[in-house]
């Protein structure tokens, strides 16, 4: 039989909201015994940061003096989200995904390339040793790193080049009994924030090639995540926050609180 | 002598020093499996834990990890240099990589964690 693995489409909601989701999402994991993904959006242009970036950084750097800010439990740089395809994925820690980074990484990412394919778009896991003409650079913006595993795009009509741009990135935070991984497809370049944080997105690369919502991408994507575990997606009618409105609410109070957002 | 580590499920290590504190730490396989090591959050000395709860956070390739409490107790040291040189962790996990010193709320608390032959089980029964 076939892991039947629920997907939940949410709404948009505010920062705070969605890191407490993400960490409801990892719950239900382990409630559920098995992967659990949820797709959501942001009721403002919102810049996330990685767990331990400083926020006096986030605060000096003026492309995004405009944008609420904040604070993901996972790694990486930050992220400007508004014009982005942000999903969560949770699987308990003992599932096969559950034991090391990057197999997590890969499943979602090459999925993607694989979805991608079907558009018409040339996509890839960067690799470390491909040249990286950011290499040395600190950058603060997840869009402007490059990881293992990252999907970078080709532009139409060309060969993989080393500054093809990352549209593709996520980033973990491993709890006791569960992972969970959130990340972020970048639709197009973000508005309201400067030229330093905004990057080209799919459909600023490959125009109408990509359908302009990335709806039916994204349904494409999951079913190959689900195909590639052996399994397939449930698509749930309801979102996620039904019924977890409390315990969201109560997790949310943390992520929202000055002691969480200035940890560092 | 000192004693061999024991280990918690979550990976970390424990070991009764002869002044009766308690070394904690990350195991080898711990560190392997996290891969590129880029941040670690120390706890503050003077903190109390109780046995499971965060004793620190420590990322990896975009992956935040918590490090948890072996045994309860009174942080009295924290390996302040680790920070700055996470490469100590996977050169000498058990040695210099050490990351904080407990005294326990109870002394017999590392005698109920695994010993390396049970830990190695755990090990090898990790999904890959």
């Amino acid at each position: 039989m076939l892991t039947q693995i629920p997907v939940w489409r949410d709404g948009p909601a505010d920062g705070p909201t969605n890191m407490a989701a993400d960490e409801c999402l990892a719950e239900e994991a382990i409630a559920l015994g098995g992967p659990v993904v949820r797709l959501y959006g942001w009721t403002a242009t919102t810049v996330s940061l990685g767990a331990f970036q400083p926020v006096a950084e986030a605060r000096s750097e003026p492309a995004i003096a405009e944008a609420p800010l904040v604070r993901r439990p996972s790694g990486g740089g930050a992220i400007v989200h508004g014009s982005d395809l942000t999903y969560a994925a949770a699987v308990p820690k003992q599932h096969p995904l559950g034991g090391r980074p990057q197999a997590f990484y890969t499943a979602f990412h090459a999925a993607l390339i694989a979805a991608l394919a079907e558009w018409g778009v040339v996509a890839r896991l960067w690799k470390p040793e491909e040249p990286d003409p950011r290499a040395g650079t600190n950058s603060f913006f997840c869009f402007d790193r490059r990881a293992e595993g990252d999907v970078v795009a080709s532009r139409p009509g060309a060969a993989p080049a080393a500054d093809d741009p990352k549209i593709m990135g996520s980033a973990q935070r491993r709890l006791a009994g569960a992972v969970v991984q959130h990340g972020s497809l970048l639709v197009r370049s973000a508005p309201g924030v400067g030229p330093a944080a905004r990057h080209p997105g799919l459909a600023d690369l490959w125009g109408s090639a990509v359908d302009p919502g990335a709806e039916h991408l994204a349904i494409r994507w999951l079913e190959q995540v689900a195909h590639g575990l052996g399994g397939q997606i449930v698509a749930r009618a309801e979102p996620f926050t039904d019924g977890r409105e409390d315990r969201i609410a109560q997790l949310a109070a943390t992520y929202a609180s000055p002691r969480w957002l200035e940890r560092r | 002598m000192a004693a061999e580590p024991r280990f918690a499920k979550t990976h970390e290590w424990a070991r009764t020093e002869d002044d009766g504190l308690v070394t904690v730490g990350i195991s080898a396989y711990a560190v392997e499996a996290l891969t590129d090591l880029v941040f670690m959050q120390l706890p503050a000395v003077g903190k109390k834990v109780k046995a499971g709860e965060s004793l620190g956070e420590i990322e990896s390739v975009k992956a935040v990890s918590d490090i948890y409490a072996p045994v309860a107790g009174e942080v009295v040291a924290v390996n302040a240099s680790l920070p700055a040189a996470l490469e100590t962790l996977g050169a000498d996990p058990y040695g210099a990589g050490w990351i904080a010193r407990i005294r326990p709320d109870d002394s017999s608390q590392v005698a109920m964690l695994m010993d390396r032959a049970a830990y190695d089980a755990v090990v090898k029964s990790q999904p890959h």
